[in-house]
């Protein structure tokens, strides 16, 4: 993957600091909430394809905790969590989204807002996740997590190759 | 929790308080081809010299410029971390996300695959 050249960014476009995805479920609306904030539902599906969570706690009131532990294929693990700053079930959710390193050190800091809209027996699902701090660290973090991901893919090219 | 490392960071809204402004960013255009002295860097503007240092203050709290050691001319330079940091944090969260709606999309299929063959099982019996 071609690293971004940040200097050139700065000088022809604003850099962009935040994420925003919109997808379409085909799902009733208040069983697509109850996936974020019950963690027997969200350990099922957060994170990278083939990482797993071995923990995962939640406190879905405003002001309540989040946590999970993501674990990569190679086994390496990756915790994060945050605190809810709003709960309207089932339509809207923000929360802080932290990733924390094995020290319990918070290295990328994110405000999540995610809104869901019923569209006929469908669910619109609309996620924004805005940085609000990274720490000098990020960088190599990052670098850890995106090998994790590529070893999974690897390993899923040797398994089929093998059938 | 330690923070030390955390706290010493520019914050991403200085960083980005910084970027909203036209003249900044085209002085971050200009560093980008290389470390300029405040008057090489005042010059193409129509701006007095004390009006490009205040600019360049603002710059440098965020941490996008840093000074050089020739103690005469103070050249400014581009420090690019902080934009290519905010820059990987963001991809990495697209990917996160977009990785995790699928899967979510598959989770949700299987649930309610599940659900719809428990009431099947049940209005047989």
């Amino acid at each position: 993957m071609p690293t971004p050249n940040a200097a050139s960014d700065a000088s022809t476009k604003p850099v962009e600091r935040e994420v925003v995805i919109t997808r379409i479920f085909d799902a009733p609306r208040p069983l697509v909430f109850k996936m974020w904030t019950e963690p027997k539902h969200l350990t099922q599906w957060w994170g990278p394809k083939s990482f797993t969570n071995s923990a995962c706690e939640v406190d879905a009131r405003v002001g309540g905790k989040w946590r999970i532990v993501m674990r990569a294929p190679n086994g390496e693990e990756y915790p994060g969590g945050g605190v809810y700053r709003e709960i309207v079930e089932p339509e809207r959710l923000v929360f802080t989204n932290n990733a924390i390193d094995k020290d319990g050190n918070t290295i990328l800091e994110g405000l999540t807002t995610v809104t869901f809209v019923e569209a006929g027996r469908q669910t619109k699902l609309t996620l924004q996740t805005r940085a609000v701090a990274v720490v000098p660290y990020a960088a190599a973090y990052l670098a850890g997590m995106q090998a994790g991901w590529t070893q999974s893919l690897e390993r899923l090219a040797e398994h089929l190759a093998r059938g | 929790m330690k923070l030390l490392g955390y706290v010493q960071q520019p914050s991403l809204d200085a960083t980005f308080a910084a970027l909203a402004d036209p003249t900044r960013r085209a002085i971050l255009a200009r560093l980008a081809s290389g470390e300029a002295s405040v008057t090489d860097i005042a010059q193409p503007f129509a701006m007095t010299q004390p009006a490009i240092s205040k600019h360049l203050k603002v710059l440098e709290r965020a941490g996008l410029i840093s000074r050089g050691r020739d103690a005469q001319r103070r050249p400014r330079r581009l420090e690019a971390a902080p934009l290519k940091d905010v820059a990987d944090w963001v991809e990495n969260y697209r990917q996160f996300w977009t990785e995790s709606l699928d899967r979510l999309d598959d989770y949700l299929h299987q649930l309610q695959m599940k659900e719809k063959k428990r009431a099947h099982t049940q209005r047989r019996k």
